[in-house]
């Protein structure tokens, strides 16, 4: 005969419905938290990934950030190699001006006083600075990148590369051009800058040579060389931020995948949470009746 | 003929008493812990026939014979087992769950990542005073993180050190106690309500101290109990008379260890046995956090010392510190950070000793060491949860089965009232037809 004494019988009730309420308490906490791991020690490995997944998330955010700023300043940079552009036209227009031969020495000298003021003008395009602060031309410099020196000849200042910037995943992109890189070229008479070429053509016309205007004539190919290569370098630049559009991109569709296997692996699935909770709910409403039918069943209360 | 109406039906009424005084002991003990059913035993008394009256009726009534006791000693034996087992695994995991908390909780990997993170901005301006501050600043939050996580530990350590003492009190308060009840037993008659008493007090001791270590007891002849600690072959903790004091010492790292007078011994079960493995993963988590802290000052400082400051001198270390406890910033400005590589003019902008530094960081395997550190710790957590869950489980079915053999039915008291209280009025009858039988004798004229 088994009998059941009436411990055993509460013993029992309690640890069935402990059970059932601490099931009801897991599944309601994973419901309102819309987490389904309170602890790590709740699925390890789902954790272990969620963490790598978190600190992923975070390194995305900086490579973004870094990539908006790589991108202003070569865009910043873009819009000054335009700017050089517009100017060396002006140049070589002056110099077609000066290659006519029919020109007064005044007329010459004029058009070197203008050559002369676009020469500065083009000095200081050439330093002109970052989003930052810093030299847009010159490299890592903490200085300017072109100084003067003391014979009004520009000189470079700055480092002989830029700095790459990381874009994420171990992609990098140059953060912009240093002025050698699209200001030296080389000319009929070896390697020279656009700041010689403008500043011997203005003393050539301001009467430092014998035929001004053969000087103008021949500077006429030269300037074509010098379009050539910051035109070339603008190229350069339009590649990077393509590059650093492609990466962004990609960053954005590595997100998304992120968040969605973060959601997979630690999310709470709503409706199987709520089905399951439903279930717990019914079960222990159940056994809490019966428990309380069974209790009220006593001899005692028959035995008269 | 040798028997006598009258007193036959006085025993049998005394018989009655006894019964309904044992049911109704057994009702008001129902809830009561380490109580254990009575049921009273009755035997016939009757004479043996003399000679000359062989086939003589010669009936004395009944007799109460004593009180069982409804234990069984396996099944007690079995829940003391499991009981302990369980015990053992639920404060084991409680350990284990407190330092997952203190790990998780201190959002070490959070600051490590958000360390890494700065740093990787930094790149984009290595001279830019903010984002070096920055950097500095998630760098003191690190170290205050790996401060915390330490501490956390060492709460834990205490703690477990201070159960384990109180445990360790308990245990020799309750072999004291044993010990006394031992020296009762022997000089209580066998079947009494004193000497069941008593049993049930042997069977809560016993029970009161397998929740702190794993008890083998062994029950003589004359019911008093020998108890070894440490498995079968350990020493004997309480003999007869005489309990032997359980002593516990702390060793310099934290962890404890345990002896029975002047013998050592190794606990199994029991929550001292919980409290000792539980210092164990304390201590090697504990190094483990020191040697994440540790690598992460070597890289750092390494790193630092390859490059030059904003102001082009030599870097200074980063953190200060060997040990996650004792980890600090050393740098009191973003300045300091070492961003340039070794012989850069001041003020450059150069990133090469930060790409050093962070690709260090990330040569040491900071991140995966502090991620390997939290997941060995949480699946250990895990491994814990489930025996823990298994082990209740069984100590739950072994109380249960222990408690429908010896605990109290209602209902079955409820009729045991009823049967005696009729036998009762039985008596009291047959108590009146012998009043009757004399009134008829003395009515003869």
């Amino acid at each position: 005969m088994t009998t059941v004494s009436t411990s055993a019988f509460y013993d029992r009730s309690n640890l069935d419905m402990a059970a059932l309420r601490a099931r009801a308490n897991n599944l309601q906490a994973a419901i309102s938290s819309g987490q389904r791991l309170g602890a790590g020690s709740d699925d390890p490995v789902a954790a272990a990934r969620i963490r790598t997944l978190t600190r992923l998330d975070s390194f995305a955010e900086v490579d973004t950030a870094v990539a908006g700023r790589a991108s202003a300043d070569l865009m910043l940079a873009d819009q000054t190699l335009s700017h050089f552009t517009g100017s060396l036209i002006r140049v070589k227009e002056l110099a077609v001006q000066a290659a006519n031969g029919i020109l007064t020495a005044g007329q010459r000298a004029g058009i070197a006083t203008e050559l002369g003021q676009i020469g500065s003008e083009l000095v200081r395009l050439a330093n002109t600075r970052d989003s930052a602060g810093h030299a847009l031309f010159g490299g890592n410099t903490a200085g300017a990148a072109y100084t003067l020196d003391a014979s009004g000849n520009s000189v470079y200042a700055g480092t002989a590369s830029a700095s790459d910037l990381p874009l994420g995943d171990g992609q990098t992109v140059t953060r912009g051009l240093t002025g050698p890189e699209f200001l030296n070229f080389t000319g009929p008479s070896g390697a020279t800058n656009l700041f010689a070429l403008v500043k011997s053509l203005s003393d050539a016309l301001a009467g430092a040579v014998p035929d001004p205007a053969q000087a103008a004539r021949d500077a006429l190919g030269t300037l074509d060389t010098a379009l050539e290569t910051i035109t070339n370098q603008q190229t350069v630049i339009g590649a990077r931020l393509n590059w650093i559009d492609l990466n962004i991109e990609r960053q954005v569709q590595m997100s998304q995948q992120r968040s969605e296997e973060e959601a997979a692996v630690g999310g709470t699935d709503l409706s199987l949470t709520v089905s399951q909770l439903q279930q717990t709910m019914t079960v222990l409403e159940a056994s809490q009746a019966s428990f309380a039918r069974l209790a009220g069943l006593s001899l005692f209360t028959l035995l008269r | 003929m040798s028997s006598d109406l009258l007193s036959i039906a006085a025993s049998g009424v005394r018989a009655a008493r006894a019964a309904l005084d044992v049911s109704s002991q057994n009702i008001a003990n129902a809830a009561t812990e380490g109580y254990v059913r009575r049921t009273i035993r009755l035997s016939e008394m009757a004479g043996a026939g003399s000679y000359g009256r062989i086939s003589d009726l010669s009936l004395s009534g009944v007799r109460v014979d004593g009180l069982t006791r409804n234990a069984d000693s396996f099944r007690q034996a079995e829940a003391r087992r499991t009981g302990s087992d369980a015990r053992r695994a639920g404060v084991e995991l409680q350990a284990y769950q407190n330092v997952e908390a203190a790990l998780e909780q201190a959002r070490l990997y959070p600051a490590l990542t958000a360390f890494e993170a700065s740093l990787q901005r930094l790149t984009t301006d290595p001279v830019n005073p903010s984002l070096r501050s920055a950097v500095l600043e998630d760098a003191r939050t690190l170290a205050r993180t790996f401060n915390i996580a330490a501490q956390g530990l060492d709460t834990i350590a205490a703690g477990l050190q201070f159960d384990a003492t109180a445990g360790t009190a308990q245990v020799n308060l309750l072999a004291a106690q044993l010990a006394r009840v031992n020296v009762q037993l022997v000089r209580t008659v066998p079947g009494t309500s004193d000497q069941v008493a008593l049993l049930d007090q042997r069977d809560t001791l016993l029970k009161g101290l397998s929740d702190y270590v794993d008890v083998s007891a062994s029950i003589a002849a004359d019911q008093s109990v020998a108890v070894r600690i440490g498995g079968a072959a350990g020493p004997q903790l309480v003999s007869g008379s005489t309990a032997t004091s359980l002593s516990m010492a702390t060793a310099a790292d934290g962890t404890l260890s345990f002896a029975l007078g002047a013998s050592p011994v190794t606990l199994a079960a029991g929550s001292l046995a919980a409290a000792a493995q539980g210092l164990v993963m304390v201590r090697d988590s504990h190094n483990q956090l020191d040697s994440v802290a540790a690598a992460l000052i070597a890289a750092a400082n390494t790193a630092q010392g390859g490059g030059v400051a904003l102001d082009g001198s030599p870097g200074a270390p980063l953190f200060s510190g060997t040990t996650a406890a004792t980890i600090g910033l050393a740098l009191a400005s973003g300045a300091g950070l070492a961003t340039a590589p070794a012989g850069a003019p001041a003020g450059s902008r150069d990133p090469a000793n930060l790409t050093a530094l962070r690709g260090a960081l990330a040569s040491a395997d900071i991140t995966g060491q502090t991620n390997g550190l939290l997941f060995d710790v949480s699946s250990a957590t895990r491994g814990r949860k489930l025996t823990s869950e298994a082990l209740d489980a069984i100590a739950g079915a072994a109380r249960l089965s222990l408690n429908r053999q010896a605990g109290v039915d209602l209902d079955e008291e409820a009729i045991n009232l009823v049967r005696y209280q009729q036998a009762f009025q039985a008596c009291g009858k047959a108590i009146q037809v012998a009043a009757d039988l004399f009134d008829t004798l003395l009515a003869i004229r």
